[in-house]
Parts: structure tokens; C-alpha cells; sequence
């Protein structure tokens, strides 16, 4: 498919970072184009209408080059296959419904005439079908369907000359396009293989204003009509992006944008990037709010929909933020730095071993000291006990002391020594320990992120209270805001290095790879830190707070663009070995690990 | 009126006033969109002289989407599941269209069971039996439509007492068959159970060794 025609590219931003993807967002009005010029040159070398084209390209799921090939080769039969004609001698021919025999699908291919929507440049001529099985005459007419015979009944027919009534024919498409999701409408009557062209869909559900049809719908009908109308059409962007490698349809429920990007189109690609996409939309649809900078309370609700009176500024992650997903896999997140063969890996590992690993997930621990229950409400890894004032690690139970200066082996797990290999028994409980080593730290920081959010709700009260009694702007609170922004979106990055961590070999380029996340998780902590504070009651703490907060938050995102840009400089270097096989690349003899060309 | 509620009663009215055809259709409650149809096993078959019920619902989006049917009435069919009645037949999923009527839809579930498709099973055990032997398959059909289906059975036993149920006949085995592992000091349901599985029948017998007839016993 011609991807590189320049009208319908609406930049986003240029590729400046190297974890970053080229790729362009395009609306459903864009995609519509793409696929009129397809259709418009298919129809110009077989000489058919656009209705004919459609049902052909979509039959050969828009393979054009097959579809001329095939059609060169035997047109009636690609024809047939597709719903456009019918074959004109068939042995089931389809049953009138008063004398109904048994009956099981069969299909009779052989000679064919076309009956289907009339191609109007074509030499091809129209012949009436062997028998007019539903035809109304003059007389009378009973629909088969639903046994009306009212004299005014209108009715419909594809080209098979089938006829069923209007209301019929309505509730049909209705059944079809909105509860089967189905942009393939077959005749209604039995075994008749023949599909309903775009033309003959449309005239029934929006019929042209002014006509005898649309004259006779009540508004709501019109309603309706539009609606399955606009779904139809969504079910056939949906089909066309299906069948090209270089687009995917945005996740997000209810947006209908669609990414370009051929950079990710193979599977060899995905093993050099990690294409995270936006399709450059917010929200969902529906419940869209846009960000008002006017408000003086914005309120966090990050995973509420909205509808709350004053949900309408959101932080990175609420329901107003970014559609971005991965272009390369179903993973609905940003999975960097991590390729999506080893983000599915891990995924599925976590979900395999979810049991073994549940305990790791409950909120509470005791003090290694005095063992008392201790319970973590706050992002913050630095836990101290109420009881005997102990503190300590909450992810390795280790003293926090030693955590400060070196943050000594929070990161890395070390293969134990001395391990005898031949052991079965201790080498399963050492790969589980290693597995919750790696499971412990990605979990932690996926809670940390949400209790930040809970811990920023409440910090936010404190901040409007404040903002009324000291005298600052709303802008001057805002660097609260920034910093817990921040710091979710390094624990995603935090949380994905330890499912690349789980599956790198042991190597030097894992020692640099593991120091690195090692100074990012230093750093976000220490902002978690000084974010569950204490907060001033004064302007001149509030002051000294700011500028704490602010620096620690520059800080803190460049230790995250260092760990994102090595990772995926490495991918692209070959640098990163795995310690396991991951789809896409490919092993030599001597273990070493080479992407494929 | 509805559209659905015009056609099912239609439809209904019009199996009543038809004498030439043995289909029937009953109101099942109040509302005609949970139905019973019945007709009689087809003749030349091991389903003659039974008496076959059907359990019809309607759906919402009828007749757009396909009525759903399973037999009330057990059958031993490859096609239709011994265990629930479910059917395996394609106008009631893909090839279903809206022309189709609960009568014709009825008709072909009795010329389903005129020509069963075993490569299309609804039950696989079933469908094994047909295909090992199809004479050892049609004497447990008709079995089963005299002992659920009200049919004549061969009038062997005396006139007026129900048929008692002979499982080993029900299971579509040989007597010899099950006797022989029973006298081993396993349990009779057991081992009609595991015969039954294993589809020890016709030429199979010769296949399945003694041993793993055991081995399974003992699982
Ligand atoms: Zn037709
Ligand atoms: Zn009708
Ligand atoms: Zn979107
Ligand atoms: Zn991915
Ligand atoms: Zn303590
Ligand atoms: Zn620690």
C-alpha cells in the first residue's frame, strides 16, 4: 500500500531521542482517503464500480497485487468468492420458505453471471437472474421474513433479486453492524453467497433527503440510521488498518485515530525498537474535559472518568492523559525500556508464578527488629518503624542506613555462590527467589506509583489551604504537581528495567545497565522522599520545600533520559544479551545472541 | 405489533394449520419465545418409532441472529451431545438466515438424524462408535430411542413393565467385553466407564491390549 503519500502525514513531533519512534497519527477522515485512492485505482485497472472494488480488496484483506493477479487470472471466480455474482447454475438453490426442505449448506462453484452491483464502466453485462424466487408482483407480496404483505410494503433486493421488506432489511444491517460487528452483510436469504455493496447499505440506513424513504423516517429512525451508518464506516477503517502492517487502530476505547509507523511494521524491527505510540488524542472520548488553567482547585482523580465537578486538570496518568500504547504488541502501556518479545515474556511469567508472588503485593511487612506490623502508605521505600523507630528497606528489609550512602544491592540480585547445580531442589527455590528478587521490585514500584497518587491527593488539600493563607499563586504550588508526575513516570520506567533485568545475561553490559537503574531508583526515591515530608506551614519553608523539589525533580528526569536513551542505543548496538530465547531474535551455536537481519 | 412476536405467531399458526407435516410446535409459558417442537424419529433408521422433543428460545434479535435449539429427549447421535442434547448442526451458527423457520430449522434436525456427519462431532465418543462400527452404533441408537424415546425396542422382555436399563447396552458395549474385566474385581460402572472411553469395539478390541485396559482401570 502506497504509505507515502505526503497529504495525509500530520506530524506529531520530530524523532529527536533515541527511544523515541518516528510515527504519524492519522484521523479516521485520513484513512478514509487512503483507502478511496486504493479503491479508486483498483476500479480504474478492472474497469468496476467502487462498490465492486471494496468488496473485492476487502475479500483479499487489501492485497492489491494478489487480488489483480487473481482477478487476471479468473475474474468470475475471485468474483463469486468475493459476493459480487452468483453462480449461475446452482444445485441449492435457495429455499422458499413456505416449502422449507432440509438443509445444510452446500456450495456449488461453476460458471457465473454477474448479478451484483452493476459495474457501470464494465463490458461485463447485467443478466437476470435463472428464477425470481422473492420478487413481489404486482399483486401481492408477503415479505419472508417477517410475513408482512401490507400493499405498501417497500422492499429491497441485491442483485440475487432476493426481496425482503425495508423494516427487514433495516433490523438486518442493525444486527449485523452493531451486535456482530460485521462489515460483511451477506443476502439474507438462505446459501445465497452474495454481499451487500457500501452503495446499498447506505441508501437504506441514511437515505438521500428529499427521497420518498427519508421522507418517511421519524427523527429517531434517522438517528439510528446515522449511527449504524458512522459504525459501518469505522468497520471498514478498522478492516484496512487490520490488513496493513505499517498502521494499528488506537486501543483506547471509543477513539477511532489511527499510527502510521512502517519504522515498526516487522517483526526483525522489534527487536532494535520499542515503538511507543500515541495516537494524539486524550481522554475518552465521551467524558473529554479539557485541561483548565483557570481553576484554582485542580483535583486528582487518576483513574476515575470524570464527571466530578472539579475533575477537570489531571496529573500524566488520569483519564484526561495521552493515548499511548506499543505499536509492536497488546501491551496498552509504556513498556519501555524494555523490547515487547521480553515485555510479553515477563507478563506472562508474572502471570504464571502470580500465586507464588501474591504475598509480595500486601501492604504490610513486620519490622525485621521488633515485628510489629508495619504498613506502607506512602511511595516512599524508606520505612520506619513506629514502634522501636528502626529503619529500614522496605523492598529488601535491609537497614536504611547502608541504603543511604550506597544503596548497596537493592537493585541487584546476586547469584548466590556455592549453589550445588546439581541440586534440583535448591536450584528451583534459587531460580524463585531470583524470579521474586526481579517480581518484588517491579510490584513495588507499580504500588509506590499509585500510592504517590493517593499521598499527592492529600498533599493537594494541604497545598490549597495553604495557597489561601500565605498568599502564593497557584502556579507557585504547582511544582508538587510536576514532581509526582515525575516520579510515576520513572517508576514505569523503573518497573520495566526489572523485567529487562530478569532475562539479561550475566555480563558487563548488565553490571552498566543495573548501575544505571541503580542511580535512577536512588534518585526517585529520594524526590519520593522529600515528597511525603512534612510540608511547611509558611511561605519562606515553602520557599526552601520548592527549590528542593524542583531540583531533585530535574535531577531525577535526567537519570531517566540517561537509562532510556542507553537501553535503546544498546538495542540498536546488539548490545543486550538474553538469557533466554526472545522472539524475533536468533541464537547461534556458541550462545551468543544476533538480531536477525 | 413486534415484529419478532407477528412472526413467532405466524410461524406457530402456521405449523398448527399444516396436517401434512409431523413437526409440532407448543407453547412452553406464557410467552411464545420458549417453545417445544417434536416430530418422530425418521423411518429406516434406529431413531424410528421414537418420539423426539426439542427445547426452542427465541432470541432478541430473531430472526436475525439463529433460534436456539438442544434436544429434551436423549440421543445418541454423533451430532448431538449424550450428556445435554446440545447440536452441532450449521444453520443454527454461521450458515443460519433469517428465511429459515422454526419448522424448517425442525425438519432438518430430523434429517440430521437420517445422515449424521461424524467428522463434525458434537460428542466424540459417539462419533468414534459410529466410524469403529456402524452396526454396533445403530443397535445403541435404537437402544436409546426405546429406553428415552418411547420406541418399540425388539419386544423381547415381557409386555408390560418399562424396559429396565441395561447399562452395557446403553454404552453401546459387548457383554462378553465387560463381564471379562468386571471378574478382574473392578466395579461394573468403572468398567463401562473406561470400555466406553477407550471405544473398545469391533476391530479396536484386537488393538487394545488387556493391559491398558487395566492401566486405565486403575487411574
Ligand atoms: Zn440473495
Ligand atoms: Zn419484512
Ligand atoms: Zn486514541
Ligand atoms: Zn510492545
Ligand atoms: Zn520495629
Ligand atoms: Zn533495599
Amino acid at each position: 500500500m502506497d504509505m507515502d503519500n505526503e497529504d495525509f502525514k500530520v506530524p506529531i513531533k520530530e524523532k529527536k531521542k533515541a527511544y523515541e519512534v518516528d510515527f504519524t497519527s492519522l484521523s479516521q477522515t485520513a484513512i478514509e482517503k487512503m483507502m478511496d485512492s486504493e479503491l479508486e485505482h483498483i476500479a480504474g485497472i478492472f474497469g468496476v464500480d467502487r462498490d465492486t472494488a471494496a468488496l473485492l480488496l476487502r475479500h483479499l484483506q487489501w492485497n492489491k497485487e494478489r487480488l489483480i493477479e487473481k482477478y487476471m487470472d479468473n475474474a468470475s471466480s475471485v468474483s463469486i468468492d468475493a459476493g459480487i455474482s452468483s453462480p449461475s447454475t446452482s444445485t441449492s438453490s435457495p429455499t422458499i420458505p413456505s416449502a422449507p426442505g432440509p438443509s445444510r449448506r452446500t456450495t456449488s462453484r461453476s460458471s457465473t453471471k454477474v448479478l451484483g452491483p452493476s459495474p457501470s464502466t464494465s463490458k461485463q453485462r447485467r443478466t437476470p437472474p435463472p428464477a425470481k424466487k422473492y420478487t413481489p408482483s404486482a399483486t401481492s407480496f408477503t415479505c419472508h421474513i417477517c410475513f408482512d404483505d401490507s400493499p405498501s410494503l417497500k422492499t429491497r433486493a441485491l442483485g440475487c433479486e432476493h426481496t425482503f421488506c425495508l423494516g427487514c432489511w433495516v433490523d438486518y444491517l442493525g444486527s449485523r453492524i452493531r451486535d456482530e460487528q460485521e462489515l460483511v452483510i451477506p443476502c439474507m436469504a438462505e446459501s445465497c453467497a452474495l454481499r451487500a455493496p457500501d452503495s446499498f447499505v447506505r441508501a437504506i440506513l441514511v437515505p438521500d433527503a428529499g427521497s420518498p424513504e427519508a421522507k418517511s423516517m421519524t427523527p429517531e429512525e434517522k438517528a439510528a440510521g446515522q449511527k449504524l451508518w458512522e459504525r459501518f464506516g469505522e468497520l471498514g477503517v478498522r478492516d484496512f488498518v487490520g490488513a496493513n502492517k505499517a498502521l494499528k487502530y488506537c486501543p483506547y476505547p471509543a477513539c477511532t485515530n489511527t499510527v502510521s509507523c512502517p519504522s515498526a511494521s516487522t517483526k526483525a524491527s522489534l527487536t532494535r525498537i520499542v515503538p511507543i505510540v500515541t495516537c494524539g488524542a486524550r481522554g475518552i472520548p465521551q467524558t473529554s474535559q479539557s485541561p483548565s488553567s483557570s481553576s484554582s482547585s485542580p483535583a486528582l482523580n487518576p483513574y476515575a472518568a470524570g464527571g466530578g465537578s472539579s475533575d477537570n486538570t489531571t496529573l500524566d496518568t488520569a483519564a484526561s492523559k495521552e493515548h499511548v500504547y506499543c505499536f509492536g504488541c497488546p501491551v496498552e502501556s509504556d513498556h519501555r525500556p524494555v523490547v515487547c518479545g521480553v515485555a510479553r515474556m515477563w507478563l506472562k511469567k508474572c502471570a504464571d508464578d502470580s500465586e507464588t508472588a501474591n504475598w509480595i503485593k500486601s501492604n504490610t511487612k513486620e519490622c525485621p527488629i521488633c515485628q510489629s506490623t508495619i504498613e506502607k502508605n506512602g511511595g516512599c521505600n524508606h520505612m520506619t518503624c513506629k514502634k522501636c523507630k528502626h529503619e529500614f528497606c522496605w523492598v529488601c528489609m535491609g537497614p536504611w542506613t547502608e541504603h543511604g550512602t550506597q544503596w548497596y544491592s537493592c537493585n541487584r540480585y546476586e547469584e548466590k555462590a556455592g549453589i550445588d547445580a546439581r541440586d534440583q531442589q535448591s536450584q528451583s527455590r534459587a531460580s524463585l527467589e531470583r524470579y521474586l528478587h526481579y517480581y518484588n521490585r517491579w510490584a513495588n514500584h507499580e504500588q509506590s506509583s499509585k500510592l504517590s497518587l493517593d499521598l499527592y491527593a492529600k498533599t493537594e488539600k494541604k497545598m490549597e489551604s495553604l495557597q489561601s493563607s500565605s498568599a502564593l499563586t497557584w502556579i507557585e504550588v504547582q511544582f508538587m504537581r510536576k514532581a509526582v508526575d515525575q516520579a510515576v513516570r520513572c517508576r514505569r520506567t523503573l518497573q520495566w528495567t526489572y523485567a529487562m533485568g530478569y532475562f539479561l545475561e550475566n555480563d558487563n553490559m548488565k553490571e552498566l545497565f543495573e548501575a544505571n537503574q541503580r542511580d535512577l531508583e536512588r534518585s526517585v526515591e529520594e524526590l519520593s522522599e522529600l515528597l511525603e515530608g512534612p510540608v511547611p506551614v509558611d511561605k519562606e519553608g515553602i520557599g526552601v520545600l520548592r527549590q528542593k523539589v524542583t531540583d531533585k525533580t530535574v535531577y531525577v528526569q535526567m537519570r531517566n533520559e540517561v537509562m532510556l536513551e542507553d537501553t535503546a542505543n544498546g538495542l540498536v548496538e546488539g548490545r543486550w544479551k538474553w538469557n533466554a530465547p526472545v522472539e524475533g531474535f536468533s541464537y547461534e551455536e556458541d550462545g551468543d545472541v544476533d538480531v536477525l537481519p | 405489533m413486534d415484529a419478532r412476536l407477528r412472526r413467532v405467531n405466524k410461524e406457530i399458526a402456521d405449523c398448527k394449520n399444516d396436517t401434512t407435516s409431523n413437526i409440532k410446535i407448543e407453547l412452553v409459558g406464557d410467552t411464545p419465545f420458549h417453545l417445544k417442537g417434536s416430530f418422530p424419529g425418521p423411518e429406516g433408521t434406529p431413531y424410528e418409532g421414537g418420539h423426539f422433543e426439542v427445547d426452542i428460545v427465541i432470541p432478541e434479535q430473531y430472526p436475525f441472529s439463529p433460534v436456539k435449539m438442544k434436544f429434551m429427549t436423549k440421543v445418541y447421535h454423533p451430532n448431538v451431545s449424550s450428556a445435554s442434547g446440545a447440536i452441532c448442526l450449521d444453520i443454527l451458527k454461521d450458515a443460519w438466515s433469517p428465511v429459515l423457520t422454526l419448522k424448517s430449522t425442525l425438519i432438518s434436525l430430523q434429517s440430521l438424524l437420517c445422515s449424521p456427519e461424524p467428522n463434525d462431532p458434537q460428542d466424540a465418543e459417539v462419533a468414534k462408535h459410529y466410524t469403529t462400527s456402524k452396526a454396533s452404533f445403530e443397535e445403541t441408537a435404537a437402544y436409546w430411542t426405546q429406553i428415552y424415546a418411547g420406541g418399540p425396542g425388539k419386544k423381547t422382555s415381557s409386555a408390560n413393565s418399562a424396559p429396565v436399563r441395561d447399562e452395557i447396552a446403553m454404552a453401546g458395549l459387548e457383554r462378553a467385553h465387560v463381564d471379562q474385566f468386571e471378574a478382574l474385581g473392578f466395579e461394573r460402572t468403572k468398567v463401562i466407564e473406561v470400555l466406553r472411553r477407550l471405544n473398545y469395539r469391533g476391530a479396536n478390541v484386537a488393538s487394545i491390549s488387556e493391559d491398558k485396559v487395566v492401566e486405565e482401570l486403575l487411574r
